[in-house]
């Protein structure tokens, strides 16, 4: 087992972490995600999108799962082709599945230790880095407690804990709020916002208020294309009485994917 | 925190080496006298287990390969930049090491029994363990690999069932087939004395197990349909390579015995007596007990002067020991604990016989030689049932024709029934008839 330098693992400066042009991306047969562009930097973006809009084809195509059928994808300037080595870039992502598989058998700090090593961490930084970890999503009481004995809620934290265990500077999170109470809820976005200070944090949920509380800059999908791109506060504006929603920003979400499908229909 | 550490706790490896190892020693300690002999009974013994341990480790490690897809993590996983290789590493290593450590864990059990008694320790007996445990680690990975290809619930017993059906159909066939040969558990049932396994059959069964452990590593980390096909080629290359440096010649391969076993370790002083090598631990009880035999043969003319341990080794049928008349020959028999068993046998058994061995050329009369012998022990004849080890049933007319015989003998005078006596051995060496020499 080969030992990561400091070099491989220092932060690199890209001027996106995330950039895509004209990105195609299969599920199955069906092009899910079709003609996307996007380019993401350091901060919290939460993506939106009505089921069947391609959010977790596109989680799984920047988490290097699905490899592109067509257009550009770079990860911290690594493209992902096929043909390229992600090691460099896979070492600074974080990931959370929508569906989190995990060990049952093992603890919570053996699992997010675990998920270190495969991350390639330095084994000296190990458990340092997974205590503080299992600290964020406030589980140090559970830290020694076997996976298959924790709840719904707890589960989700443990899977936030060993996708933010690197210090990821991309951070793909899909659902990560299923599961958990208000109060957890709320403990998330103070640590998505403490998060996306230095790194790129996208978030796929339905939640559009985790979204505007949450986030620094929105991005709305539908059809497997981008929508829109603003901040919440654009969000926001674009609602009003006219449309779905029990909130600003849920009528400004409805009022803009409204808009998107009138413009495709003509 | 150890990833090592963290697979050996919560993988399947110490489930599978603690069951292992308590199979493997419960077999053992439920039959010792199978082993008590010394260090290659331990060893063939042990590698017999295999026929339990080795669809064991194989169906653990089956468990074990389908432990990812159980829990889906593949997806996950694939997001890290530890390649597949390297992510297996840690759970081959703490599945090969527990179950292979178990392997030999449970011959150190079975050691620490007979340490003080086996005299003899083949240098081959080392190969044949370390191998005996490389392929508990084989089967494992295999398993490992099985698993993973072919990730459902059913696959783990299923493939322990076919495991022990496999090995099973092995050591039922003839030792030479190369099936047999190339099986985990060759060298099993039945055992005969001194027997070994030729080195180049514990080689070419390294580099079987060698190739089945690297395929079942290429199954675990491979994904492709064509390198999992291509994953068969080790297997295929390690069975050709194995076949290739197995012997051919039938004695090398179904009753293989080990000389050095069965050189006789014999006594500085006179009368002579010697037991092979691999019983020399019991020398030094047998010897006065086959002196005193030989001293109640002492009472007939050219009497024998030696006792020896009988050396053959009863795996091949044409194997008979060239005829010696100073020389006594029995069967040393070894208890539970690696000492002399039935040591009231020994005297009886050397004189019986009025030392002449029995070769089964030439027809004998037990009831006179019985008679002759018991009057030699000064005792009336008994059956040997309860006497001679092994010996089930008698025709009770032989022991009352003995008594009879004796009695006549008894009434004669001591240096005439001695007389007779003598001519009775004799003409047991000229190999005729000695029915009415005692009673004429």
């Amino acid at each position: 087992m080969r030992a990561v330098s400091t070099a491989e693992t220092a932060t690199t400066i890209h001027p996106w972490a995330i950039h895509a042009e004209a990105l195609q991306v299969r599920a199955g047969r069906h092009l899910a995600v079709d003609g996307l562009d996007l380019s993401l930097g350091t901060g919290v973006h939460g993506l939106l999108g009505p089921n069947g809009a391609g959010k977790t084809t596109l989680m799984r195509a920047l988490a290097t799962v699905l490899k592109p059928a067509g257009g550009r994808l770079t990860l911290l300037g690594s493209p992902v082709d096929g043909r390229t080595d992600l090691r460099t870039a896979r070492r600074a992502l974080g990931y959370l599945p929508q569906h989190f598989g995990y060990y049952p058998r093992f603890t919570v700090r053996e699992f997010v230790a675990y998920l270190a090593w495969l991350k390639e961490m330095p084994k000296a930084a190990i458990p340092a880095a997974t205590q503080r970890a299992i600290d964020r999503v406030g589980l140090s009481a559970k830290a020694d407690a076997r996976l298959k004995t924790l709840s719904g809620g707890m589960l989700r934290r443990a899977g936030v804990a060993q996708a933010i265990v690197n210090d990821p500077q991309v951070l793909l999170m899909d659902e990560p709020t299923v599961g958990l109470d208000p109060e957890q809820r709320l403990d998330l976005r103070e640590l998505l916002r403490d998060l996306g200070t230095d790194a790129c944090v996208l978030v796929s949920t339905h939640l559009v208020e985790d979204v505007v509380a949450a986030c620094t800059e929105v991005v709305l999908v539908n059809e497997g294309r981008l929508v829109w791109q603003g901040s919440p506060a654009a969000l926001v504006a674009h609602g009003d009485d006219g449309h779905a929603g029990d909130s600003p920003a849920e009528r400004g979400y409805s009022a803009l994917l409204h808009r998107h499908r009138a413009e495709a229909a003509r | 925190m150890s990833i090592l550490r963290i697979e050996l706790r919560r993988s399947a490896a110490i489930g599978a080496a603690v069951l292992a190892l308590v199979v493997g020693v419960a077999a053992l300690y439920l039959a010792p006298g199978r082993w008590s002999q010394g260090w290659m009974s331990l060893t063939l013994t042990t590698k017999e287990y295999l026929l339990l341990l080795w669809p064991l480790a194989l169906a653990a490690g089956a468990w074990q390969g389908r432990r990812e897809h159980r829990a889906r993590v593949g997806e996950l996983f694939d997001t890290t930049p530890r390649s597949p290789v390297r992510r297996m590493l840690p759970v081959l290593v703490a599945m090969g090491a527990a179950v292979g450590l178990a392997y030999l864990l449970v011959v150190v059990a079975g050691g620490l029994r007979i340490a003080s008694t086996a005299a003899y320790f083949p240098p081959d007996v080392v190969a044949i363990v370390l191998v005996g445990a490389f392929s508990l680690s084989a089967a494992a990975w295999l398993g490992l690999g099985l698993g993973r290809l072919l990730p459902a619930l059913v696959t783990a017993p299923a493939l322990a069932v076919a495991g022990v059906l496999l090995v099973f159909f092995t050591t039922i066939m003839r030792p030479d087939w190369l099936g047999a040969v190339l099986s985990p558990a060759y060298g099993s049932n039945p055992f005969y004395p001194f027997q070994t396994i030729d080195p180049r059959v514990t080689g070419a069964l390294a580099i079987w197990m060698g190739a089945l452990a690297f395929t079942g590593v290429l199954l675990l980390v491979t994904r492709s349909p064509y390198a999992r096909v291509a994953a068969v080629l080790p297997a295929l290359l390690g069975l050709g390579a194995g076949a290739a440096i197995v012997p051919r010649d039938e004695a090398t391969l179904i009753a293989p015995v080990d000389p050095v076993a069965r050189e006789l370790v014999c006594t500085d002083d006179a009368p002579t007596v010697c037991v092979t090598r691999v019983n020399a631990n019991v020398l030094e009880t047998l010897t006065p007990l086959a002196r005193e035999g030989l001293a109640v043969l002492a009472k007939l003319p050219d009497a024998p002067t030696q006792v020896h341990e009988d050396r053959r080794s009863f795996a091949l049928p044409d194997e008979m020991p060239a005829g010696n008349d100073d020389i006594i020959t029995i069967t040393v028999r070894i208890d539970d604990r690696g000492g002399l068993a039935h040591p009231a046998s020994v005297v009886p058994e050397i004189v019986l016989s009025l030392g002449v061995d029995f070769t089964g050329e030439c027809q004998r009369n037990g009831a006179v030689e019985r008679a002759a012998a018991y009057y030699l022990l000064g005792r009336e004849p008994v059956s040997d049932v309860g006497v001679v080890p092994g010996m089930i049933s008698e025709d009770p007319l032989l022991n009352a024709e003995a008594v009879t015989l004796w009695r006549g003998l008894r009434e004669l005078p001591s240096s005439e029934a001695t007389a007779r006596i003598a001519a009775v051995r004799a003409a047991i060496l000229a190999c005729r008839d000695t029915t009415g020499m005692l009673s004429r």
